[in-house]
């Protein structure tokens, strides 16, 4: 079948030759090269490709909407039959409401901060549907949140986006794209910013977009698990170029492109046993390096009535977490946001005192010993920071900034501290001639390993990786970890890794806590959580990672609809119970406790009281 | 992020070994506007210190015999004995201009550097800790605000005696807390990043985050500002000459000397106008100076140098 015989009745969208440029000119560089493709309704089509190949410039080119220098220098984009790109400005305003919607990747940016979030979709519609009634338009706009699942929509209808968390503003952006019935949505990496089982509500609520409304979809995405959960058919770009094009079970069954086959073998995987050495959880007469009892910590919060009176709100950040951290072992910590990673960070670097517990390095309380001893401890544990480009000191050049620790501490000077920062930089991996440079000349990858230097450098016992691999590529991951594992080798390190990635959990570290909420519901080594889980959210967080496997738990059977609860004024029972499909009567009056399973093993839920249960699960 | 490494090229290799301050001092000595500056600037400065020293002409010396004596080549009666020309009690202008200069020169400079100091002290401080120090130390800094630098100035200087010190002391006081603020709202944002949070781990005590780190962060722009201040400072003291309240006569400032020479501006055009250009070269040669390091300083800052 050749393009032209495509009758406009069954194409929605007719991308042909589409040529863009940033710049004009012969010399301008092209960003995207001779884009042909087209797109029926009700059909999604996922775009997939690295950074920098050109999807986002894709996304934009379809809905006109591009920015100089970028410059469409040849090709069409025929909606119905339509080019859009020789459209006047008034009719690509009334097909841009109407017709195609575009959801982007960032909604706090697209929210207007100063309106309801009701108020804002009202007035969209009431812009490109004109002769709807307020009542009316409201109307449709509380049915549709309620059809994104947003509870109490009535009632959210009248709140301001920051009130909404993240997953639910992505949802009111999906509720202003669908409102005025359009035939196409363009989705431009929206999953992206949201924690894993928002993102897999997000992907089932588009098929079900799909064939509720007829809607079609472009879905612009930089994980391949995530397009191919919703695509019917994919694209591959590379360089601005299509290097491949095919329905999804075949794209991944048998890839045609170098690019693709790449693709496939850089993804993590989490159903293979893996007994690689730094999996096995450090043996039992191994002594804890830091042991965690009973750590909790919360914030009060000013009151929401006007002028403070009434009850102080209370946050409660980190709920009685437990546990030890053995000598030489990969340690994880997994939780989606707002489960007090964060604020567990601030505890154990020192940076905040607990409320109640305490916190012990080599045997010794890290706040114990005043400010001399807060400042022995930070020698012998470090912290790598998450965001490779706020974590380094702007205008000082990585030599000065490897070398900051040593200077701090008063460790060396002079021509040894140089000759110690050249090692550690090489050590790390950074050429010796990045001394005097600023880190502005850095990929994100070389930051992380600047960042890594500067903690290495005080020769520490054991390293907090809080998030350190998140903003980085596939690639750019795994060669760090290979690093971290020489490190480990090399200095007898201890890594500490606090993550929401459960893929990378799943790679490198022995034995993983799951936090929920500020508690921690699971302790388990890591052959133990992902085959058999004892907490219900453990098995949730599995359902919904990225994958191309086969699935162990199909995410129907996991989760319930929903997001955590606010950890303000928390409920009693168990915090799960809103969102576990398991919960019983118990749940909800009385908190479970982590109780042992076998071995180091632990998680707290009420079901493993009951055997028969337990056994259950176990066989699902 | 782009990949910059390719941007530089091979015949800035050479320049890696050298360090950020040392990269930022070459481009702007680079740049021809800096070298002007340079030299107009370091001059006039070197003339102003050694040239009253050297010559035998007395800058307070009064010769009403020679009064109003035009520059060279300009109307009448002009002499080289003064090139400039000579005021209206006869004393020669060239001089009076270099003494004023330096007088003048230290009066600015001294001035911006106590409000530099004080407003960015305090600004460091109130941004970095926050909380009740910030509340009172802005207050103070808003009671200081609401005083008009006039009212202030009559009171002390009408008081005590008006000696540079005291003149310094008060243009300083009044002008602080616009730094503090800036300065304040500046750290406010930048103590918030990942890298403050993680030089607290690694150790670092509050007096190094807030001098080490913030402070060479915070303060180049604002520095930049402060040159321009050098300016209105030297002007502040004129104005104060001109109520009777700044350097006291016969000690020429260019304030005193142009105050003075308003009102022969008819029959002696000179006597305004001869400081007037030593202080607009002044200024020019400031500022060429401060421009450059700047546009150096964003080069190297960009990734362009």
């Amino acid at each position: 079948m050749t393009r032209e015989d495509v009758t406009v009745e069954n194409t929605l969208l007719e991308v042909r030759h589409l040529t863009v440029a940033a710049g004009l000119g012969r010399s301008a560089p092209q960003v995207l090269t001779d884009i042909n493709f087209s797109l029926a309704p009700s059909s999604i089509m996922g775009v997939i490709g690295g950074s920098g190949a050109g999807k986002s410039v894709l996304a934009k080119a379809i809905v006109n909407w591009l920015e100089s220098p970028l410059t469409v220098t040849k090709g069409e984009v025929l909606f119905e039959g339509h080019d859009i790109l020789t459209m006047s400005d008034r009719q690509t305003r009334l097909l841009r409401g109407k017709a195609i919607a575009y959801v982007g990747g960032n909604p706090g940016g697209a929210l207007d901060p100063t309106m309801t979030v009701g108020a804002q979709i009202v007035e969209k519609l009431r812009s490109v549907e004109s002769g709807v009634s307020f009542a009316e338009a409201r109307k449709r706009v509380v049915d549709l949140l309620d059809a994104v699942r947003i509870p109490s929509s009535a009632q959210r209808f009248h709140e301001y986006p920051f009130q909404y968390s993240g997953g639910m503003m992505q949802r009111a952006m999906i509720v202003d794209a669908l409102i005025s019935n359009p035939r196409l949505i363009v989705a431009d990496s929206i999953t992206q910013p949201l924690d894993v089982t928002v993102g897999a509500q997000i992907l089932k609520l588009l098929h079900e977009l799909k064939n509720e409304f007829s809607t079609a979809i472009l879905f612009v995405s930089n994980s391949l698990p995530t397009v191919a959960d919703v695509a019917d058919q994919v694209i591959v770009l590379e360089d601005g170029r299509i290097v491949e094009q095919q329905p999804t079970s075949r794209l991944i069954s048998s890839p045609q492109s170098a690019q693709t086959c790449q693709l496939i073998a850089e993804l993590p995987t989490l159903w293979e046993h893996d007994t690689r050495s730094r999996l096995k959880p450090a043996s039992d007469d191994a002594r804890p390096i830091m042991s965690v009892r009973n750590v909790s910590r919360h914030y009060v919060l000013p009151s929401s009535s006007v002028l403070g009176f009434g009850p102080k709100r209370i946050l409660q950040a980190v709920r009685n977490v437990d546990f030890d951290i053995y000598e030489g072992e990969n340690f994880g910590i997994v939780g989606e946001s707002g489960c007090g990673k964060s604020t567990l960070t601030r505890l154990l670097t020192a940076l905040e005192p607990p409320d109640t517990g305490q916190i012990t390095f080599e045997g010794e309380d890290i706040l114990g010993r005043g400010r001399a001893g807060t400042r022995a401890f930070r020698r012998r544990m470090q912290l790598v920071l998450q965001d490779p480009y706020n974590s380094l000191p702007p205008r000082n050049s990585i030599g000065s900034i490897i070398a900051e620790p040593l200077v701090i501490h008063g460790l060396a000077f002079g021509k040894e501290l140089r000759a110690r920062v050249l090692d550690v930089m090489s050590e790390v991996g950074l050429a010796a001639d990045l001394y005097e440079e600023l880190p502005m000349v850095l990929t994100a990858g070389q930051r992380q390993r600047v960042n890594v230097g500067r903690a290495l450098i005080l020769e520490p016992r054991l390293m907090l990786m809080d998030e350190t691999l998140s903003a980085l590529g596939q690639t750019e991951q795994g060669q760090l970890l290979d690093l971290f594992e020489k490190l480990q080798a090399q200095h007898g390190l201890t890594y500490l890794y606090i993550s929401h990635d459960i893929a990378m959990v799943r790679r490198v570290c022995a034995r993983v806590a799951v936090m929920y909420l500020g508690e921690v519901v699971e302790l388990a080594d890591n052959e133990t959580l992902f085959f058999q889980p004892g907490h219900p959210y453990s098995r949730a967080l599995l359902s919904a990672a990225p994958t191309l496997e086969t699935r162990r738990y199909r995410a129907e059977d996991c989760l319930l609809d929903g997001e955590p609860p606010s950890p303000i004024n928390l409920p009693t029972g168990c915090a799960f119970a809103s969102r576990c499909p398991h919960a019983f009567d118990r749940c909800r009056i009385e908190s479970p406790r982590l109780q042992t399973r076998f071995g180091l093993n632990q998680a707290a839920c009420h079901l493993l009281d009951i055997k028969a249960t337990v056994k259950d699960e176990v066989s699902v | 992020m782009p990949n910059t490494m390719e941007v530089i090229g091979p015949d800035a290799k050479e320049a890696r070994a050298r360090t950020i301050a040392q990269r930022i001092a070459l481009g702007a000595w680079r740049s021809i506007e800096f070298r002007i500056g340079l030299f107009v600037f370091t001059t006039m400065v070197l003339l102003s210190i050694f040239w009253p020293m050297v010559s035998a002409i007395d800058p307070m010396k009064i010769n009403i015999g020679a009064k109003l004596t035009p520059p060279v080549l300009f109307g009448e009666n002009w002499t080289w004995t003064h090139p400039l020309g000579t005021d209206q009690l006869g004393r020669d202008m060239l001089m009076r201009c270099f003494v004023g200069l330096r007088y003048s020169l230290f009066i600015g400079l001294a001035t911006v550097m106590i409000m530099l100091a004080v407003g960015c002290l305090v600004g460091l401080w109130a941004g970095y800790r926050g909380g009740l120090t910030d509340t009172i130390l802005m207050r103070i800094t808003d009671a200081q605000l609401s005083i008009p630098m006039i009212i202030l100035a009559i009171a002390i200087l009408g008081v005590s005696r008006p000696t540079i010190p005291a003149i310094i002391l008060v243009l300083g006081l009044s002008g602080w807390p616009v730094y503090a603020r800036v300065m304040r709202s500046v750290v406010m944002a930048e103590r918030k990043r990942e890298f403050v949070r993680g030089a607290t781990i690694l150790g670092a005590s509050d007096l190094r985050i807030m001098f080490l780190l913030l402070l060479p962060l915070c303060l180049p722009p604002i520095a930049f500002v402060a040159v321009l201040d050098v300016a209105r400072m030297i002007i502040f003291e004129s104005v104060l000459g001109f109520l009777g309240l700044g350097v006291q006569p016969p000690t020429p400032t260019f304030g005193n000397i142009i105050a003075d020479g308003r009102k022969y501006l008819v029959n002696a055009w000179w006597i305004a106008t001869v400081p007037g250009i030593f202080l607009f070269l002044t200024l020019a040669s400031l500022n060429l100076m401060g421009a450059a390091l700047e546009r150096s300083r964003n080069r190297v800052y960009g990734g362009k140098a």
